[in-house]
């Protein structure tokens, strides 16, 4: 990989899909804010919340003068959601992602990294602090923070089934996870309890492909993972499928009953159904349990 | 050759191996198909899945069949089947003859009948027979010669148009007496004619009779009828068959003189009917330049018919006094003369200027007494080319001074004033009877009624001339009706009123055939043999067996009953014949003809003219099985998953290019202007002037380029990628704004580029100049770019401008702007400047401007730089410093949308200084 012609061949590839990537979020986190939550929290901080005493330690330019004037005590004019939450992701990058049954459809990959990013872009417009977990990225504020994320999406990792990343979580934080779950469940169990240990509540996004959820197949037929380390030959594909679907089934209810156990938030969301919908969901998801917080 | 079922096989026995498919079909059956690999995710809920059974799915049916199709393909096929195969026949021996009917009925399918003959011909030649040509509508003496002579001769055969007279039948029975033995082959017309039978006993007689029809039906036209504004056409069929659509085409000459179709008209022949009708209806103008009508398709001189005067109608004018009060009907001064020219002359309304453009043949002008200067000249220039003016008198005239002193050019005598009135109550005598028409009258011998009577009159002056113009008189020797030539024209005046005021003369039945001596109307009936008995006419053009005019030459004369009843013959051919005076056409087809079809006794064998020639299907049964193996290979290759791999896309478009690539028709290409058109409006874009110096132009696309993108993510405008356009070759109707930079070398555009412009601006577009200089310089000619400016938007349609105020409505069409920086942040932008009564409302923050976009807005902020974005979306140049430049980035693209949204929504942010105002007439 040190050929410098091949590593600036990728460089070009990776920056070619950078801004199709943070256009296609900057443009889904649009039409999301325009909806039902935009105008809500429009403008971090400038919404009134409470006039509250002033105490030592305020500062001075903070008293508010027209209604301290009003008596003798001096008050503090408080703002709304001046305390920015911070928010980890994790959106599965692994081989099993780059999958997609049809060509009309997206990749899962496609579709949970346009998620996570305008998820990402909706939060921080909120002023809420998004990062990674693991210590790749921390979480910050601001709109460079948008670029970072990107930067790090548009990389793919070679593992077929990459387990969550648990590392480094923040205590008390909140944390999405994004992925098909389709690997071991060890270490989304892991993960999850780890989580729970911290007081980080959150949400696990499972994301499908349609025909993983249907197993459309029949006749001979020799499965292979995406990233080549699993395969599996049947004779009678057709007679497998109700098996498969037990299984997957078994798989859901599993991630349930972790969430239950957890205090975390599931959802299911396939490719053939609209990006904008899953985004709503997903924020309202962490918007409901933040409000409940709160 | 072994025949089975019509279809013969060179190698009968190799279609045994069909009997080897069903052991052929449990092979296949029982091999299993090769597994497909597919990706799959869920591969990690699979694994330790045993399979129920270890027998794996069969090949498919489908599949199977299409591999026992293909097998049985190129079994079939090599065992070399042949279509329509032909079992050799006699060739026989002897002399020939071959008969041809030679008529018109023919004629459409005379190629094919020479074709058939000429396969005759060469089985002749093959068996050394000689041949013999006998054509019953010219029976001629046949000359038995060898079959290769006749073949050179062929052309020579051309169908008549005329069916064989009994003349020509007796002289073929003549001919035929005369003969040895002989076979005969008669290519018939299918039509049946007397003698016919006659004919064929005299040949059967001789030696054995084949006889050659072509199963096509013998179509023919009927002379065409007119009657109350519509030509009927009749069509006959020979035999009764399905129902049968069939065009018919009237033939004339267009203005220019160039033989063209004037009209069609469809008729239908109904189910076993053997007539078809149809109607046309056309204008005057148009049907008097019919010279014919043929039916489409067929090409012969029976569905060809000559159209004479019969469709012609004269055409005239009636123009009555002005009435200013609306009138009876039969007050109409003009009522009595419509009645009787109604029927057969076609009347034109109007004013004489209105008239005499359309050229009419008579103008009739029912008291009318003076006619101003305009409408005299042309009136006695279209007289002296032929034009005929027929005037009557009335109280108008008798009133009038015209023609008093000296004759009115328009007038055939001099009047004396006031006319006078006979037999009425308050004068003496009897109402006066007409006189016997002279001799030299043109109505000599039309017999007068009784009760024709004359009560009042316009008296003629005595002159010398009026004797000899005077072309109808009272009893009293009062002229009645004047005429004078004028010119190839001539004048005629009634001395009586057009009603039956004066006279009882138009009443009678004698005035409309006055009219028609006097050819204000023709006569419509068709002559028959005795109105022709002893006339003599002489073609002028005649027509050939495939309905086809030529000149006449020197054909003689025929005599006019012969031309209406004897039957068509080389003596009298069809086409137009003509006299002096009018011209008759002879058709082929007469009314109320019959075509009755050929029908041959049964021992005569009777075959078409088409012969299907040997076909050998092994090539196509191949093909086939090439085919079908090609699909099992898809097919296969799709069943293991292989063909749908990563070179899937281009696989496909390979496979389709090769499919379409026949199909494509050259001429697909759109012209480069519909191209441009196309995406120029398919979605809004922003357009930018090539100036022609390189780096300005990118920038101009580029920052176009961001302020799409920015219209885009903020706002409901999603523009298309902008557009460069050439202000010498585009179109610039497509794009609502026109940014224009200023470079001070760019070329000036040509006069045709700043009329379009000029065009552009006044139909509601908008330039944006942009001299780019603001950092240095000021608004004006302080700067090489202002300087150009100026020159550049002299020859420009601009209002006068002033700078941008601050309540004019590009403040706030979208944000709230009151700065307009682009990459410098100077205030000097120029906009429309505001009406001068425009005034400002008690309690609104802005004037009452609200009325036009402006066309134009110039500034020197370089804007495009500040909008330019590069194509990874970061901003392409740098404005200002740090946060304050970003600031004034955002400013600049806030600007954008704001003009932007000024040009596509105009003024309508404007509209709420009409807020107070509506409330009020609400009664709020």
């Amino acid at each position: 990989m040190t050929n410098p012609l091949s590593l600036r061949a990728k460089a070009e590839d990776q920056a070619a899909r950078l801004p199709a990537l943070l256009a296609r979020a900057e443009h889904l986190a649009g039409a999301v804010l325009l909806g039902a939550h935009g105008r809500r929290r429009a403008g971090v901080g400038d919404d009134f919340w409470q006039y509250r005493p002033a105490q030592i330690g305020d500062s001075r330019r903070r008293i508010d003068h027209r209604r301290s004037a009003m008596g003798d005590q001096e008050f503090v004019r408080e703002r709304e959601w001046q305390i920015a939450q911070s928010v980890m992701l994790w959106v599965d990058q692994g081989a099993s992602m780059r999958f997609a049954s049809t060509a009309a459809l997206p990749q899962k990959a496609d579709r949970v990294r346009l998620l996570g990013l305008s998820l990402a872009i909706m939060l921080l417009r909120g002023g809420e602090r998004v990062g990674l977990t693991g210590t790749r990225l921390p979480p910050r504020s601001g709109n460079p923070q948008v670029l970072r994320l990107a930067e790090v999406f548009c990389q793919d990792d070679a593992t077929d089934y990459s387990p969550p990343e648990h590392r480094a979580m923040i205590p008390h934080a909140r944390a999405v996870f994004i992925s098909d779950f389709m690997g071991d469940m060890a270490g989304v169990q892991l993960a999850l309890t780890k989580a729970a240990d911290r007081g980080v509540r959150g949400v696990i996004y499972h994301v499908l492909d349609p025909s993983e959820e249907a197993f459309p197949f029949t006749g001979r037929t020799i499965f292979e993972s995406v990233g080549g380390t699993l395969s599996h030959e049947t004779l009678k594909a057709n007679d497998l499928r109700d098996r498969y679907l037990d299984r997957l089934a078994a798989r859901k209810a599993e991630l349930q009953r972790l969430c239950a156990l957890t205090g975390w938030q599931y959802g299911l969301h396939h490719t053939d159904t609209s990006a904008q919908s899953a985004l709503l969901w997903l924020y309202t998801a962490l918007d409901s349990r933040a409000g409940r917080a709160a | 050759m072994t025949i089975l079922g019509g279809i013969g096989f060179t190698a009968p026995w190799l279609l045994l191996a069909l009997a080897a498919l069903p052991i052929l079909w449990l092979i296949l059956r029982a091999v299993p198909p090769a597994p497909i690999r597919r990706r799959f995710p869920g591969v990690a809920l699979l694994l330790g899945l045993k399979d129920d059974e270890s027998v794996s799915d069969r090949t498919p049916w489908w599949l199977l069949l299409l591999r026992m199709l293909a097998v049985a393909a190129i079994i079939l096929g090599l065992a070399g089947p042949v279509l329509n195969p032909q079992e050799d026949r006699a060739e026989g021996s002897g002399p020939l003859l071959i008969v041809l009917d030679g008529t018109w009925a023919g004629a459409t399918r005379w190629p094919q009948q020479m074709q058939a003959i000429e396969a005759q011909l060469s089985r002749a030649a093959r068996a050394d027979r000689t041949v013999a040509f006998l054509t019953l509508t010219r029976p001629e003496d046949p000359l038995f010669q060898s079959a290769d002579v006749w073949r050179t001769r062929l052309a020579g055969f051309v169908p008549a148009p005329w069916q064989p007279s009994s003349e020509d039948i007796a002289r073929a029975s003549d001919i035929m007496a005369e003969l040895d033995a002989f076979d005969t082959l008669w290519f018939s017309d299918a039509l049946d004619y007397d003698g016919r039978d006659s004919v064929l006993a005299a040949l059967q007689a001789r030696g054995s009779v084949e006889v050659y029809q072509t199963a096509a039906n013998v179509l023919a036209i009927e002379p065409a009828t007119y009657a109350d504004n519509v030509v009927t056409l009749k069509l006959a069929r020979a035999a009764p068959g399905l129902e049968r659509q069939s065009v018919i085409q009237a033939e004339g000459r267009d203005p220019a003189g160039n033989a063209r179709i004037l009209a069609t008209a469809n008729a239908t022949f109904g189910e076993g009917e053997t007539t078809a009708t149809a109607e046309l209806s056309l204008p005057a103008e148009l049907r008097a330049r019919i010279t014919g009508f043929t039916i489409a398709g067929q090409r012969s001189a029976g569905a060809v018919t000559l159209v004479d005067d019969a469709l012609r109608r004269r055409e005239v004018a009636l123009i009555g006094g002005r009435s200013a009060r609306e009138g009876l009907q039969l007050l109409s001064p003009l009522h009595y003369i419509e009645q009787a020219l109604a029927p057969t002359a076609d009347l034109i309304d109007g004013s004489i200027a209105d008239v005499l453009p359309a050229n009419p043949d008579v103008i009739v002008l029912a008291d009318i007494a003076t006619l101003s200067e305009a409408e005299a000249t042309p009136l006695t220039e279209w007289i002296e080319a032929g034009g005929m003016l027929v005037r009557f008198a009335g109280p108008r005239i008798a009133a009038s001074d015209i023609s008093r002193i000296d004759e009115d050019p328009l007038m055939p005598v001099r009047l004396r004033a006031g006319g006078r009135s006979v037999g009425g109550a308050m004068s003496w005598g009897e109402p006066k009877s007409l006189a016997a028409f002279r001799d030299t009258s043109p109505f000599f011998g039309l017999a007068i009624p009784d009760d024709v009577t004359v009560t009042a009159q316009v008296v003629a002056q005595p002159d010398p001339t009026l004797a000899e113009r005077a072309i109808a008189a009272l009893s009293d020797g009062t002229p009645l009706v004047t005429r004078k030539t004028v010119g190839q024209g001539q004048i005629v005046l009634f001395h009586v009123t057009a009603t039956a005021e004066w006279s009882t003369l138009p009443l009678s039945g004698l005035f409309v055939q006055m009219l028609e001596r006097l050819a204000v109307s023709s006569a419509a009936t068709q002559p028959d043999a005795g109105d022709l008995a002893g006339t003599t006419w002489t073609p002028i053009r005649v027509m050939d067996g495939y309905g086809v005019l030529s000149d006449a030459g020197t054909l003689p004369g025929v005599d006019g009953a012969d031309l209406i009843e004897a039957p068509a013959g080389p003596a009298l051919r069809p086409g137009i014949y003509g006299n002096a005076e009018r011209r008759l056409a002879r058709n082929v087809f007469a009314t109320d003809g019959t075509l009755t079809p050929a029908s041959w006794p049964s021992d005569v064998p009777v075959r078409g003219l088409a012969v299907p020639p040997e076909q050998p299907v092994a090539g196509w049964l191949l093909s086939l099985a090439i085919l079908l193996l090609l699909a099992d290979v898809v097919a296969s290759l799709a069943l293991s998953g292989r063909l749908l791999g990563r070179n899937r896309a281009a696989l496909t478009g390979v496979l389709l290019a090769l499919l379409c690539l026949p199909l494509t028709p050259a001429d697909a290409q759109t012209s480069e202007a519909d191209e441009f058109a196309l995406s120029a409006t398919i979605e809004v874009s922003l357009a930018h002037v090539i100036t022609g110096d390189t780096q300005v132009d990118e920038i101009a696309a580029a920052g176009l380029r961001g302020l799409s993108d920015t219209l885009f993510f903020r706002t409901s405008v999603e523009p298309a990628p902008p557009t460069a356009v050439n202000l010498e070759t585009d179109e610039l109707a497509f794009f609502p704004i026109l940014y224009w930079p200023i470079t001070p070398n760019q070329p000036r555009p040509s006069s045709e580029a700043y009329s379009k412009l000029n065009a552009y601006l006044r139909s509601g577009g908008m330039i944006l100049f942009d001299t780019r200089d603001a950092d240095v310089a000021r608004f004006g000619a302080s700067s090489p770019n202002g300087r150009k400016l100026q020159d550049l938007a002299a020859p420009l349609d601009i209002p006068p401008l002033e700078p941008l105020p601050g309540d004019h409505v590009l403040t706030r069409t979208f944000y709230l702007l009151q700065d307009f920086p682009g990459r410098y942040n100077s205030r000097d932008v120029w906009v429309e400047a505001a009406p001068a009564d425009a005034e400002k409302i008690e309690g609104m923050p802005f004037r009452n401007l609200n009325d036009g976009v402006t066309p134009v807005v110039i500034g020197g902020n370089d804007w495009a730089a500040a909008w330019a974005i590069r194509s990874d979306g970061a901003p392409l140049l740098p404005i200002g410093r740090g946060y304050a430049g970003e600031r004034q980035r955002e400013l600049a693209n806030r600007f954008g949308v704001n003009l932007i949204m000024h040009v596509l929504t105009g003024n309508y942010k404007s509209d709420q200084v009409h807020v107070p105002a509506l409330l009020d007439r609400l009664g709020q």
